[in-house]
């Protein structure tokens, strides 16, 4: 059962130190030999781990220093005690929480600045580690390019640094509708005379909320190419953030795409109402990728096939298993289909590759941790095709693995993987969409653990799918647990809520303290019973 | 006989130093106290007017313009008016003697003041279990007896007709035979005129006339009787008096007196006499005046007075606007002492003829203000409204313009309250005080978070600390949540970041909510079960306000204001309809605007279970409502019988008395949370008492909550505790989890009476086993301990005690009870009778050291003892209580302890 205790590989690395100080510290001697000899065995599998991850080890570090804590007090906890929980990182799962999307506004102001520092207290009085901060492009770079303007961030990084948490700071270079975030007004102006630089669908419905990654490397932007503006920001952001890097910022993300995502904004103008999606749109038809496919299709030899997308993918309206989709016999069975489908998720690996890479060079003299994230596109995963998926760029079908050359993509530049849909389950979702959250995070993340990527969870429905704690928490903890950190989306008003944050005030306990409960006093059947969340709720609401 | 110390009337910030606490206790306080006369009291109160004000007249004079010029100058000249309550002695006679043979006996109640006396009494039988009264046969009831529901009988004194000379009587004669089953006869005497009851140490009179019953320290009759029944009453040889009878010391009311008499046969008649006290009002005034001598550069400081007596001013002299007492240089005046180098003690000059006196000081330039309180007696001090008198004294050069400020010109009324104390300190300015503890007290918490901040990354997933930490900080978080939320929710973005600085520095950390008010509130039940009695309660309790105020109540609480089929209110009838026993709707309105001026919350108390119909059905069954919210019988529960109801059923236990309403139908509920809304906007209610809230689910609670948005709100969830064999269980737990879940079904928005408290406090006073009052985890047991902001704690009221004596607390005891609850967190509500009888000063001087030291309903508590005879807790790490009879002293560790208030059985001590 010790065996168990010392799975963690966080705690690994420093193994035989840990167990030195166990000596030292007095606990019982035949087990700490014991576990000598197995966090030295696990150790050997961590170093060759660090080698894959060079630049992740000043983290691993740091979690290392808060390890041998945790693992004394399950020292102390007893022998007895056989919970399978504490194996693994709901232990050690570090948790974080999302700022609202307009923490700064756009003239650079911290929008009510009360309220989230009250916020940043309660969270750091609940024992929340840190948050999570979305930095756009559209307010740091708002006015023109290469002019900077750092100083609402900044103010809000002080504010975080000040009540003690840490901080996670997502780059998003993408808009976003809900938060009413446009993007930089002088990005927005080029794509007025060059609509180009934006995705398209076949019909010439065009998405604005970020550039397309056709355009990459075609100096669009005023003779840069977007990946050259992307990383002058990236620079300034670390020179501006400098003394905030590795104390307070803990981690970046870069973001990829549609809401940061690494993906193809195939669903974008659906509405979001609970009715059945559709597979979305496939996103070629924007002038740079018409191009492009045409260069591959020739390079292959079949120039035909570069003329234009799939003619017969179902739109969006119509159902999503039609047609190109057909399950039996639709063409993306076809060698066209398969030569399709592989150019349009290459092309989204090599765009998410550029940016990994350009912030793994950017970032690589810190010692913050950088992660990226890619979506959780659950919708018709129960089909042959997996419509959706393909839509949004991952050839993710019955007869193939999609997500493993993504994963070895984030292998490549010793990124993690953010993946959202850690609250969704598949009793909750609709039938009739054939969907499985569950089922698709069970993809990805064994996939991951196969290249080594680490995964950071977060929820999709902001503050509140049904039953959405339970389903993070069964994701967290237990032997299964995916994810060493999670950041729950989002702070505000709806968070704040009497409707919701006891729930998360139990959630987040409830991460926490059932062990230490049980460990603590396992032979008091009351304090058991006492951990009981419904009382726990009780408790602490006072 | 007996001798009563004069309980004065205490009014706000009393503050009792112990350095210079006389002799004044209530220990010496006799045999009895009997409840004072209420009627003088709140029109000591008239106006409340910053004391500041004084400050900021005078030096308004600078600017005043010159109008003589004399060798010295008057820079100061008020008039205070003061208004003090004189005492009125009297005496309460009991006398039982055989009458005309063994059998038939007498019992003689009468009172020596003049006055419409009422006599309310009751029996009890031989068989009767625990305290409640019963109805005497009918042939032990005088003439002009009515009765009084059919547990008491009122009896009216009549003027004695044996009184000779000067001494006028009001008596009552009870004749009852030794053969009826009646083992005592217990009585409480009233004022018909003021309302006011005249008990014996808090509780009823109780005649024993059998051997077996219990002592429970109110019992009459049983100690020496000496004195001559005055007048002509005649019969000395049946004075006679039971001089064995158990030595009455008078400390406390524990002697063991169970034996008055061996057996019935053996009844002995006796005779005794219980000082009461009236009070009535006196006006009186002091003037003070200041002129400034030029060629000395002294001020000469006046004061005269019309009160009689030797008036000793006890003063001294400041350096700075900050008020602390210093002594001046000497030499001093004649009649002149240092007061244990705290203060200077002058005793003022009678002026020829007797009428007042005066006294004058000389101060040098360096003093800027003087500060004084004037003793009338050992015992009794005038003050300025809860502080000192303070006069600024001019000390600049630029004073050299005469200048003259009559304020009593002005018709300004300078009210004074009379106070007394066994000592004065200086008393911080109020205003400033509060002040500083709304900044303290965020400092405090900042600096809890950074102490926190440090400690909780690391201790997270480990052990916690400790329970209490945690729940403080869960509390912490509570708050800032709730801020949070209020600002997320309205969502005023800021636009500067100097803004966003300091409006981080006014972050209030208070958050007001529903469940808990600031978290400093105080209740006060204001009514009784008898309060409906004279139907102008409202008027009644309008003069009390201020009182009520100035004592640190924050919260009253008002009976059920509609219109119902029994005169205390609780079977209302048209919800609409505010005309009850209590007074009109324009009476009641004019007495919520009045708390309201005081600065008091007012919570209405909304019978929202059960609603007595105006028809009947077609089988004769009264479920058909009329008026304004004129209901069928859907809105009737469908699971009591007795009324037919075609609801659903009920969602929470049943009170049979009448139909319960059935809260699931949506018609019910819209018309519930318009009638909350129109209290609220009509009448001006804050907040509610929800009465018998076990008869519906706490959901339609929060529903009724989120829509009326009370500043407070509590719930009465009633149940029954855990027994087993008759004897309390230890653990009541499960007790209190029912009302948690009560609480927690409402998602906090209202907080509920801590009825685990008060039956846990009954065992452990009661049997004397004061471990009780720790739980298995060293928590206080009761709600209070596992959601103390929610919980209202109180021990007693208008069902537990008063007339009804459903489940009375422990006679003689209360004290001990309100030094628990009201030192606790939680949320004392204080029962009407309490506040108004001789525990008020006791009463009033704990609220004041728990608002001194900011003790809210989150306070973190300490359990430091809980063995047989003596509880012990610290608070907050600043009071530190202890109840019981046996020893305790707070550890001196890193605070230094001083006494606070401390009565029978119970002391508190503050942090220095």
């Amino acid at each position: 059962m010790e065996v168990s205790v010392m799975a963690s590989s966080q705690a690994n690395l420093r193994g035989t130190e840990l167990c030195r100080d166990r000596d030292v510290l007095g606990f019982c001697c035949s087990n700490s030999n014991l576990n000598a000899q197995i966090c030295y065995g696990k150790s050997k599998i961590c170093l060759s781990k660090s080698i894959g991850w060079p630049k992740s080890s000043v983290r691993l570090a740091i979690k290392a220093v808060s390890q041998p804590e945790a693992v004394v007090s399950e020292k102390v906890s007893g022998e007895t005690s056989t919970s399978s929980r504490k194996a693994k990182p709901a232990d050690g799962v570090r948790l974080y929480v999302g700022l609202p999307l307009d923490s700064v506004s756009d003239c650079n102001a911290i929008n009510h600045s009360r309220a989230i520092m009250a916020g940043l207290k309660a969270l750091k009085l609940l024992g929340v580690d840190g948050v999570e901060l979305p930095v756009f492009w559209g307010i740091a770079e708002k006015e023109a390019m290469g002019k900077y303007e750092w100083s609402g961030y900044l103010a809000l990084a002080d504010m975080v640094q000040k009540v003690g948490l840490k901080l996670h700071v997502s780059l998003c270079f993408h808009a976003s509708k809900e938060a009413k975030i446009p993007l930089p007004k002088w990005v927005s102006d080029i794509g007025k005379s060059r609509p180009s630089i934006f995705f398209a669908d076949r019909s010439g419905q065009q998405y604005k909320e970020c550039l397309s990654l056709a355009v990459d490397d075609v100096p669009v932007l005023n003779g840069k190419t977007p990946i050259q503006v992307y990383k002058e920001l990236c620079e300034s952001f670390k020179t501006s953030f400098s003394p905030f890097m590795g104390s307070t910022i803990t981690g970046i993300s870069v973001g990829l795409g549609p809401d940061g995502e690494l993906r193809y904004p195939s669903h974008h103008h659906q509405a979001k109402d609970n009715s059945i999606q559709g597979a979305g749109e496939f996103q070629s038809c924007d002038e740079n990728m018409l191009n492009h496919l045409k260069q591959h299709a020739e390079t292959l030899g079949n120039p035909l096939w570069g003329l234009s997308g799939p003619h017969d993918a179902p739109r969006n309206d119509q159902s999503p298993l039609s047609n190109f989709f057909n399950e039996n016999g639709g063409s993306w069975e076809s060698p066209y289909g398969d030569f399709f489908l592989s150019w349009y998720s290459d092309l989204l690996i090599s765009h998410g590759d550029r940016l990994l890479s350009l912030a793994a060079s950017t970032f690589s003299d810190t010692s913050v941790t950088l992660s990226a994230k890619v979506p959780l596109v659950h919708s018709w995963y129960r089909t042959r095709s997996h419509p959706s998926e393909l839509t949004a760029g991952y050839y993710n079908t019955v007869n193939r693995d999609g997500y493993e050359e993504f994963v070895e993509m984030f292998s490549r530049n010793s990124t993690k993987m953010i993946l959202p849909g850690m609250d969704l389950s598949d009793e909750n979702q609709p039938n009739e969409s054939l969907s499985s959250p569950e089922l698709l995070l069970a993809q990805i993340t064994a996939a991951c653990r196969k290249h080594n990527v680490e995964v950071s969870g977060q929820n999709l429905m902001i503050s509140g799918a049904p039953r959405g704690f339970e389903q993070i928490k069964k994701n967290l903890s237990g032997e299964n647990a995916v994810a060493d950190l999670f950041t729950y989306q989002r702070m505000g008003a709806s968070f704040f809520s009497p409707d919701h944050f006891p729930s998360f005030t139990a959630f987040v306990r409830s991460l926490d303290q059932p062990e230490v409960h049980s460990d603590d006093l396992p032979t008091i059947q009351e304090e058991a019973a006492e951990s009981l969340p419904g009382k726990n709720l009780r408790m602490q609401a006072a | 006989m007996s001798t009563v110390a004069v309980e004065p009337l205490i009014h706000h910030y009393r503050r009792k130093s112990p350095r210079l606490a006389p002799n004044f206790t209530t220990a010496k306080q006799s045999s009895l106290n009997c409840t004072r006369g209420l009627l003088s009291r709140g029109a000591t109160f008239c106006s409340f007017k910053s004391p500041l004000r004084l400050a900021v007249r005078a030096s308004s004079t600078e600017a005043a313009p010159v109008e003589t010029s004399e060798s010295a100058d008057v820079v100061f000249d008020k008039t205070f008016s003061l208004k003090r309550t004189a005492k009125v002695e009297g005496r309460i006679l009991i006398r039982l003697n055989s009458g005309k043979d063994e059998e038939n006996w007498q019992l003689t109640v009468g009172c020596s003041l003049p006055g419409k006396w009422v006599l309310h009494w009751g029996v009890n039988y031989v068989n009767d279990i625990g305290s409640e009264w019963d109805q005497p046969p009918l042939e032990m009831r005088p003439p002009d007896s009515i009765t009084i529901k059919d547990y008491a009988i009122e009896t009216p004194l009549k003027k004695s007709s044996t009184a000779l000379g000067s001494d006028i009587f009001y008596e009552v004669k009870i004749d009852f035979n030794l053969n009826s089953s009646i083992t005592a006869i217990n009585f409480v005497l009233k004022d018909a005129d003021t309302g006011a009851w005249y008990q014996h140490r808090g509780r009823d009179f109780k005649v024993p006339l059998t051997d077996y019953l219990q002592d429970d320290g109110n019992v009459v009759g049983s100690k020496k009787g000496f004195g001559i029944w005055p007048g002509a009453l005649g019969q000395l040889s049946n004075m006679l008096l039971n001089s064995e009878g158990a030595q009455y010391d008078g400390e406390d009311g524990t002697n063991d007196l169970r034996e008055p008499t061996q057996q019935k046969r053996g009844l002995e008649g006796f005779y005794e006499e219980h000082y009461i006290i009236k009070e009535s009002l006196i006006d009186s005034s002091v003037s003070v005046s200041v002129s400034r001598s030029p060629e000395t550069a002294k001020n000469s400081l006046l004061i005269e007075t019309d009160l009689p007596g030797d008036i000793v001013v006890h003063w001294g002299v400041c350096k700075d606007e900050g008020k602390r007492w210093e002594i001046p240089a000497e030499p001093y005046q004649a009649e002149t002492i240092v007061f244990k180098n705290k203060a200077m003690r002058t005793l003022l000059q009678q002026k020829d003829g007797g009428h007042g006196a005066c006294g004058c000081f000389t101060l040098d330039d360096e003093y800027v203000g003087f500060l004084f309180v004037l003793k009338l007696d050992e015992d009794t001090w005038l003050n300025y409204k809860g502080n000192d008198f303070y006069i600024p004294l001019s000390n600049s050069s630029g004073l050299h313009t005469r200048s003259r400020l009559v304020e009593s010109e002005k018709n300004e009324q300078q009210d004074v309250l009379e106070r007394v104390e066994s000592g004065s300190l200086p008393m911080p300015e109020k205003t400033t005080e509060a002040n500083q503890a709304g900044s303290a007290y965020t400092d405090n918490i900042i600096s809890e978070i950074r102490n926190l901040v440090s400690g909780i990354s690391s201790e997270k997933r480990r052990k916690t600390k400790s329970k209490v930490a945690q729940e403080t900080i869960l509390q912490e978080i509570e708050k800032l949540a709730a801020e949070a939320y209020s600002i997320f929710r309205t969502a005023i973005p800021t636009f500067s970041e100097t803004a966003i600085l300091e409006a981080e520095a006014e972050v209030p950390l208070v958050k007001i909510c529903s469940g808990t008010g600031t978290g400093f509130e105080i209740v006060c039940q204001g009514f009784n079960w008898e309060s409906h009695r004279s139907g102008k309660w409202y008027l009644e309790l309008h003069k009390k306000a201020a009182e009520l105020s100035s004592r640190g109540f924050t919260v009253v609480w008002l009976p059920p204001p509609t219109e119902s089929i029994s005169p205390e209110g609780y079977m209302p009838k048209d919800l609409y309809n505010l005309n009850s026993r209590y007074g009109s709707i324009d009476e009641l309105k004019v007495l919520v605007t009045r708390f309201h001026e005081v600065g008091i919350k007012v919570l209405g108390d909304a019978v929202l279970n059960h609603r007595c119909a105006h028809y009947q059905n077609q089988n004769g069954i009264w479920n058909i409502y009329g008026g304004r919210l004129n209901w069928d019988d859907r809105a009737v529960v469908a699971d009591d019988p007795h009324f037919q109801g075609r609801g659903n059923k009920s969602s929470g236990d049943n009170f049979h008395a009448a139909p319960n309403i059935d809260h699931s139908q949506d018609f019910v509920r819209k018309d519930i949370r318009e009638w909350l809304c129109w209290l609220r906007n009509e009448i001006g209610y804050d907040g509610w008492r929800l009465d018998f809230v076990r008869g519906f689910w706490g959901g339609y609670v929060k529903e009724y909550v989120d829509a009326s948005e009370p500043y407070f709100a509590v719930g009465e969830y009633w149940d029954s505790l855990s027994y087993t064999y008759g004897e309390m269980d230890h653990n009541q737990d499960a007790h209190r989890q029912r009302i948690v879940d009560w609480i927690n079904a409402t998602n906090g928005t209202a907080g509920a009476f801590d009825v685990t408290t008060k039956g846990i406090l009954h065992s452990a006073l009661e049997r004397c086993e004061y471990w009780r009052l720790s739980d298995q985890k060293g928590k206080p047991p009761g709600v209070v301990g596992w959601w103390p902001s929610r919980a209202i704690t109180f021990i007693e009221n208008h069902d537990t005690g008063s007339t009804q004596g459903h489940w009375r607390f422990p006679g003689g005891k209360e004290m001990q009870g309100y030094a628990y609850i009201l030192t606790h967190p939680g949320t004392p509500s204080v029962f009407y009778e309490h506040a108004f009888s001789n525990y008020g000063s006791e009463i009033t001087e704990l609220i004041s050291v728990r608002n001194r030291n900011k003790i809210h309903c989150r306070s973190t508590i300490q359990i430091t003892k809980a063995e047989r005879d003596v509880y012990a807790a610290m608070i907050d790490e600043k009071v530190a209580m202890k109840i019981g009879p046996g020893h305790y002293e707070p550890p001196s560790g890193p605070q230094k302890w001083s006494l606070a208030t401390e009565g029978n059985d119970y002391k508190v001590w503050e942090a220095s």
